[in-house]
Parts: structure tokens; sequence; C-alpha cells
């Protein structure tokens, strides 16, 4: 989101809050986390910018926890795992341990280009592979950044609200 | 009759017993003492059972056991519960010696003197003399001390433990002797009977002066601050079955001992004394309870945990004397009812505690819960028992501990209001200090229990750790069993205990407490249905685990790891420890702890902004030893250095002081003569 379109929304809202249309149901076909999804945010070695969009879509403007998601502190108090950034060698052990540690039913939704298929990082001496790669995804988001409504709209497919 | 002839036969096969111990064979010697004290006990419990049954003392005379004085025995109501007591903890704690005798019980030494420590142990409850009386407490004191060192060979901290254990106890049988003496000086007469009848017309002075040095005396014993510190340097060191019993057992006869001058032989007291008394136990409940919370090692744990529970029997007897004093018979006795049962409850449960303790160091060699861990999975049955009796220490319905604290609490808040000013200020704040003991022993045994029970194995020796012998087992299971029954059914007990209280305060009329199934305090709103409470518990345990069944989702449950923030490297060494779980209780209390912490970092020698390794020590040692007892050490070892000067070892030196000294008495003779 570009500085301008920022000050755009802000100039535009009396509410602070983006008003977003209704929820595409066809996203997902579990119907098991519908109306709650609690989230543990990997990052599996992003540039950080899907983590500023993140962000933003949990902070005033976008506000996804009107949505029923939520970011909490454990895989174990999770629903889901939010992993961006191409899996590093670092990250590949503790984004399979934090998956394999959420409590099933559960999502893993691949936030950004480089969790779907590394990006600009493709072939990176420090890269594994890509997020499906290790562990199975359930949602994948592209963009790079994606765009916060583009998130949003992601997890009210799985949350349907 | 037959009831006195069953005390001396008691004493006769204990006495045998420690016969048997010192000349059977090795092979023999520990299961033969066993039966032997066994049936000491059985003979010693008939005759606590009858006199509480029938209310008539037993008294038993004799001039020619011991020159001079002769011996007199009275076993009344009030000591007839203390024997029962000391049974209960002697039994169980003899059946677990034959398991654990190779491990320092099967010496001929030991095989000799520790039946000797129960018979003593029995006995002081019966004494009905000054001069008998000491012979037991002294015969008690110096079986226990021996028991301390059967280890002394292997560990220098058993033999420093001992001579910790040998002058408190000692400081404490000389501030006895003195009261009595005094007592006795002022009777014409050196039997209870006597003292009881002339101790009440004494001039107040030296009454406040008996009961102060038996406070010290008695409270040295039973462990009350600031004369704990034996407690958790001895208990650690002797084998498990004697320090089941030194805990269980022997510390509640320090509170026999206060019960018996302050109640018994002097008939109460002014305010004031009793204020002394229930601060005293405010004191050792808070520091015992802050100790337990904070200790690693298991059996130092279980000690300082005995200075809190006997800081809450002295807060009751405090109380009951409070309320004698102030003309509140029915709340006297209620506080009083509550001390006998807190001391039941803590025997069974220290007791159990203790012994499991024993089966901890026995399967891994080791009592520092740093180094334990996962035992539940590989000591089922000991690692069970110990929870409950942790279950029970902690006061949770429907096991014993809360009883006990359910009517110390009932005394404590229905005399809120005596409408004496210093009850007033004092009862409040014991209910305070009640409740944060509570609080205190359930982070203590919370730490026993979490840390060295579940989790995964922190050493070899723990992942190596196999069940201990069934008599083992079966011994905790006894004293565990005690608990549930005195937690579903205290009412079993209250009838004697209500007639050991009617003889320590004869004036008494109504009873306290409702006998039946449920509890009832006479005359007070206090209702408790232990039955009923059991009852619903179970129903609901019941209910939630079948319901849970019934609902449940997934039939299998997925095993994976335990969480670790996913590092690719997770041992069992970065489990929560001991340690760290005391440190928030340790940071709070830290003006009371005062624990020294000592942070050490090596830096690599090219650069300091790279660490080569650090280390960290934490150590909470007893700050009453290291600031009232250490100063005190200093002094006497500095009096000891002075007075080498008199004796350098120079003969000529030694016949001049013969000289002078004749020289003296001749000039002395002279002058006066």
């Amino acid at each position: 989101m570009s500085l301008s379109e920022l000050g755009r929304v802000l100039w535009r809202s009396r509410r602070v809050t983006e008003p977003l249309g209704s929820v595409d149901a066809s996203t997902s076909g579990s119907r098991d986390l519908v109306g709650s999804l609690q989230l543990r945010h990997v990052d599996a070695g992003s540039c950080n910018g899907c983590e500023i969009e993140i962000a933003s879509v949990f902070g005033p403007v976008y506000d996804a926890e009107r949505f029923g998601t939520r970011l909490v502190a454990s895989p174990r108090h999770a629903d889901g795992v939010l992993v961006t950034g191409p899996v590093t060698r670092n990250m590949a052990v503790p984004l399979i341990k934090t998956v394999e540690a959420t409590p099933q039913p559960r999502v893993v939704i691949a936030v950004g280009d480089c969790a779907h298929d590394c990006g600009v990082f493709r072939g990176g001496y420090g890269v594994v592979g890509s997020v499906s790669d290790l562990v199975p995804v359930d949602v994948s988001i592209p963009g790079c950044p994606p765009h916060p409504t583009a998130i949003i709209e992601a997890l009210r497919g799985i949350t349907r609200r | 009759m037959t009831a006195g002839v069953l005390v001396v036969v008691g004493a006769l096969l204990g006495l045998g017993a420690a016969t048997a111990g010192a000349s059977l064979p090795r092979g023999l010697r520990v299961p033969a003492a066993a039966a032997l004290i066994w049936a000491a006990c059985g003979c010693e419990a008939a005759a606590a059972v009858h006199v509480l049954a029938t209310g008539r003392p037993i008294v038993l005379r004799s001039t020619e056991l011991l020159p001079l004085t002769g011996v007199t025995l009275v076993l009344n109501t009030l000591g007839g519960v203390f024997v029962l007591l000391v049974v209960m903890v002697a039994v169980p704690a003899v059946l677990y010696g034959i398991g654990y005798a190779r491990h320092g019980l099967d010496t001929r030494t030991a095989a000799c003197v520790f039946p000797l420590f129960i018979t003593a142990l029995f006995l002081v409850p019966t004494a009905g003399s000054v001069a008998t009386f000491m012979v037991l407490w002294e015969l008690m004191a110096l079986t226990s001390l021996l028991l301390v060192l059967v280890d002394h060979g292997r560990s220098e901290a058993s033999r420093s433990a001992a001579t910790w254990y040998a002058v408190l106890t000692h400081v404490g049988a000389a501030a006895i002797l003195i009261g009595f003496l005094i007592l006795a000086a002022h009777s014409g007469g050196q039997t209870f009977a006597a003292i009881a009848v002339h101790a009440r017309h004494l001039a107040s002075g030296v009454r406040a002066l008996v009961f102060m040095l038996a406070l010290v005396g008695f409270g040295s014993k039973a462990g009350a601050v600031p004369f704990h510190v034996w407690l958790p340097k001895a208990h650690p060191e002797a084998p498990s079955p004697v320090s089941a019993l030194m805990s269980g057992a022997m510390v509640a006869l320090g509170v026999y001992g206060i019960v018996l001058v302050g109640d018994d032989l002097l008939g109460g007291g002014p305010v004031w004394w009793w204020l002394v008394v229930l601060v005293l136990g405010g004191a050792s409940a808070l520091f015992g309870s802050l100790h337990a919370a904070s200790s690693t090692d298991l059996k130092r744990l279980l000690a300082y945990s005995t200075t809190d529970n006997i800081g809450l029997v002295l807060l009751a007897v405090g109380a009951a004397g409070l309320f004698d004093a102030t003309r509140h018979p029915l709340l006297a006795a209620l506080s009083l009812v509550s001390a006998l049962v807190l001391l039941f409850n803590h025997a069974a449960f220290k007791g159990a505690l203790f012994l499991s303790a024993g089966s901890v160091q026995a399967a891994t060699g080791s009592r520092d819960l740093d180094r334990l861990g996962g035992l539940l999975r590989r000591m089922p049955q000991t690692g069970a028992l110990f929870l409950v009796a942790s279950a029970a220490i902690c006061a949770l319905p429907p096991l014993n501990g809360f009883i006990g604290e359910w009517l110390l609490f009932q005394s404590l808040l229905h005399g809120a209001a005596i409408g004496s000013t210093a009850g007033d200020i004092a009862i409040p704040l014991a209910v305070a200090a009640l409740a944060l003991t509570a609080g205190l022993s359930v982070v203590a045994f919370v730490k026993a229990v979490g840390i060295g029970f579940l989790g995964r194995p922190r050493s070899a020796s723990a992942d190596e750790a196999t069940e201990v012998p069934g008599t083992m087992r079966v011994a905790v299971g006894l004293l565990v069993a005690v608990c549930v029954v005195l937690g579903v059914a205290p009412t079993l007990i209250f009838p004697a205990v209500e007639r050991a209280v009617r003889t320590a305060l004869p004036g008494l009329r109504t009873p306290v407490l409702a006998h039946g199934v449920d509890l009832q305090v006479v005359g007070l709103r206090g209702m408790l249905a232990p039955a009923a409470l059991a009852g619903s518990l179970a129903i609901a345990v019941v209910g939630v685990m079948v319901l849970r069944r019934a609902l449940s989702r997934q039939p299998t449950p997925r095993v994976v790891e335990a969480w670790g923030c996913g590092r690719q490297l997770q041992t069992a060494r970065m489990q929560y420890t001991a340690t760290s779980f005391a440190e928030p209780v340790q940071r709070v209390f830290d003006d009371v702890l005062r624990p020294v912490q000592d942070l050490d970092v090596t830096h690599v020698a090219e650069s300091r902004y790279v660490i080569e390794s650090v280390t960290f020590a934490n150590t909470v040692d007893d700050a009453i030893e290291r600031g009232l007892y250490a100063p005190v050490i200093r002094v006497v070892r500095h009096w000891g250095q002075l007075s080498r000067r008199l004796q350098p070892g120079s003969v000529h030196r030694y016949l001049a002081y013969g000289l002078g000294a004749l020289v003296i008495v001749l000039v002395a003779v002279a002058v006066m003569g």
C-alpha cells in the first residue's frame, strides 16, 4: 500500500476501518473453522514486506479481527499457521514443528509469492524450497506483497464471515 | 489394671526389638525387630484406645527402676492421642524399613537404635513425672541423633547435620529441664500430678519463666522458628523411615510438651503467653512455607514444610490459649481440637511424603528436583501415592488436610470478635498468615510433583528409575489410606480427640462437635459434610470423564513432541526446573529469603562481545541461620580460642595452677576461719 493510497483511505473514511464487500463462500472447502480462526504467524525467511501487510491487516484500518481471525502467540492456541517467505534452511525444522504442534483441524496459509514458489529468491543458496515443499498448504495468497484486502478475502473465505 | 500391663508389655517388647536388632545376624535382625516393634505398637495402641474409650488414665509406679526418683507412667487421654499418632506413623515406617534396610538400616547399630527410638517415642506421652519424662525425652533425642548419623561414613553433610541437631536439641532439653526443676522445686514433688496441683498458685513471674523455658525447649524439638534450623539439615540426611518418624511423630511431641506444660501443668496463662505462641506459630508457618516453595532438594522441601505445618499447629495452640484466657471455652476447645487434628493429618501425609521421597532417592540416587523428572511414568504407584499425599498437604478436599485447616479457620474466624484488643489484632493477622501459608504450600507441592514426577527425566539415573519393592509401596499406601479415610470420615477420630481436649482444658462442659457423618461445630455456625463432599466430587469426576468420552469427536489423540518454540535441538534440560519454578516466589519474597545469586560471564580472549561461558549460581540458605546462629557460633568459637590460652599443654603451668588454687583456698580458709 503506497503512502498516497493510505492518505486517500484516511481522507475518505468517516470510519477508519475500510468497508469490505460480502464474502466469497467458494474459496475453501472445509467448514471446520467457520466463524473463528486463530492464527500463528511463521516468518520462514521473508523480506518482511508481507509482515508489513499482515500488520496492516490486523491494524485499525483493515481490522481483520471483525471477521473472526486473530493472531495468537503459540501454535497450541491456533487453528492455522500463516507462513510468509521462502523457507530458509534455519526455518525449515521450526516450520515443520510449528505446523505439527497446531491441533487439527488446521489450515496452512501461504502468504505472498515467495511462500507460494520462492518468488525472487528461487534457487538461493539458503533456500530449501517453497512452503508446499515442506508442509501441505491449504490456501495460497498471491502478490508481492499481497494487498491487505487480498489477505482479508482469503481469511474470510475460511471463516465465512 | 490389664491396660497397665499392656503399657509395660509394649515397652518390654520395644526393648526386646532393640535387643533382637543388636544380636541377630544381618538377614534376620530387621524382620525380627520389625515383628517385635509391631507387637509393641499393638500393645501401646490398645492401651491408648482403652484410655480414650473409658476416659480413665492408666497410672503405673515403680521405685526400683530409676534410683532416687522411681518411674511414674501416667497415660491420660491427651497422651493417648499422641501414642496413637506415634503408632500410626511407626507401623508403616517399620514396614517401609524392611524394604529400605539395605540403605543403611541393617547395620547392627541402626537395627538396635531404630526400635529403641520408636519405643521412646510412644513412651514419652506416657511419662508421669519429671525424671521419667526427661529420661525418655533424652532417649528419644539420642536415638534419633544416632539414626541421623547412620550415613556418617559417607557424607560430611550428615555429620554437620547431626552436630546442629545435637546442639539445638540439647539446648532445648536444658531449657525443659530448668523449667521442670523450677516447677518441681516449688511443688514439693516431681510427679506431674503434684506439679499440676501446686503450679496454679505460683507467682506469675515464675509461671511465665517456666512457660517460656518450655516454649524454647519444646519449640526447638517441634521445629518452630527460630529453632527450626536443624530440621532442613537433619531430615534430608536421616534414612527416610527415620525422617518420617522424626517429622511425623517426634516433632508432634514438641507440641505435646507445650500443651502439657501450658495447659495441663500450669493450667493456662495470661493472654501474652499465648500471643507469643501465636506469633511463633505464624512466623514458623510463613517462613517454613516460603522456604519450602523455594527449596530444590525434595527432602529439604519436606523438612521446611514440617516447620510450616507445625507453625499452623502452634497457631491453633496459641489461639486455644488465647480463647481460654479470655473465657471462651468453646472456641478454645475447637482450636485445640483443630491443633490435634492438624497433627494427626500432618503425621499421615508427611509420613507418606517422606517415605515416598525415600523411594525416589532409593530408585534414582538423588533428592535434587533439578535432576529428577518423568518419575510418574517410571514409578507409577509411588508417584500416584506422592500425588495424593501432596494434594492432602495442600488441603484439597476430600482429603484430611482440608478438614484440619477448615477447623482452624472456623475457630479463628469465629474468634475474630472475642472482644479483647490483643485478640482483635492477632486473630485477623493469623487468618491472613494461614491463607498465605496455604497458598505457598500449594506452590511448594505443585513444584515437587510437577518437576519431580512429570515432564521428562533430567538425568540418566532418573531415566533408569524403576519401581521400589512392594513393602515400601504398601507402607506409603497405608499412610495415604489414612489421609483419605480421615478426609472422608473425620468424625472417626473426633470422640478421641475431644476426650484429649477435655484433659487439657478441664473447664469445658459442652461437646464441641456434633458426632455424626457430618461435621458440625456446636454453638457456632459452621458445618461441613466431608462424605457428601467426597461423594459429589467423585460423581463430578466420573461425570466429566463419561461426558468427555461421549462428546469426543477424535477417538485417537495425536501424540506430538512438546512445544518448545520450534527449536531444532530440544533436550530435557530445557524444561522448567525447580529453581526456575520457584524464581517468581523468590523474587517477591526477596527480603525474607535473601537469596545469594552469582552470575559469572567469561568472554572470549579476542573480543569482549563474544561470550565463552556463563555460570549462574543461586543459593537460598536460611537467613535465620545466617543472621542469628552464625554470630553466636563466631562468639563461642572466639571464647573457645581464648580459653585455649589457659591450656597451652605446659605441665609447669598446670602445676602452677594447682599451687595457685591451693594458696587461694588456704588464704580463704584462714580469713574466714
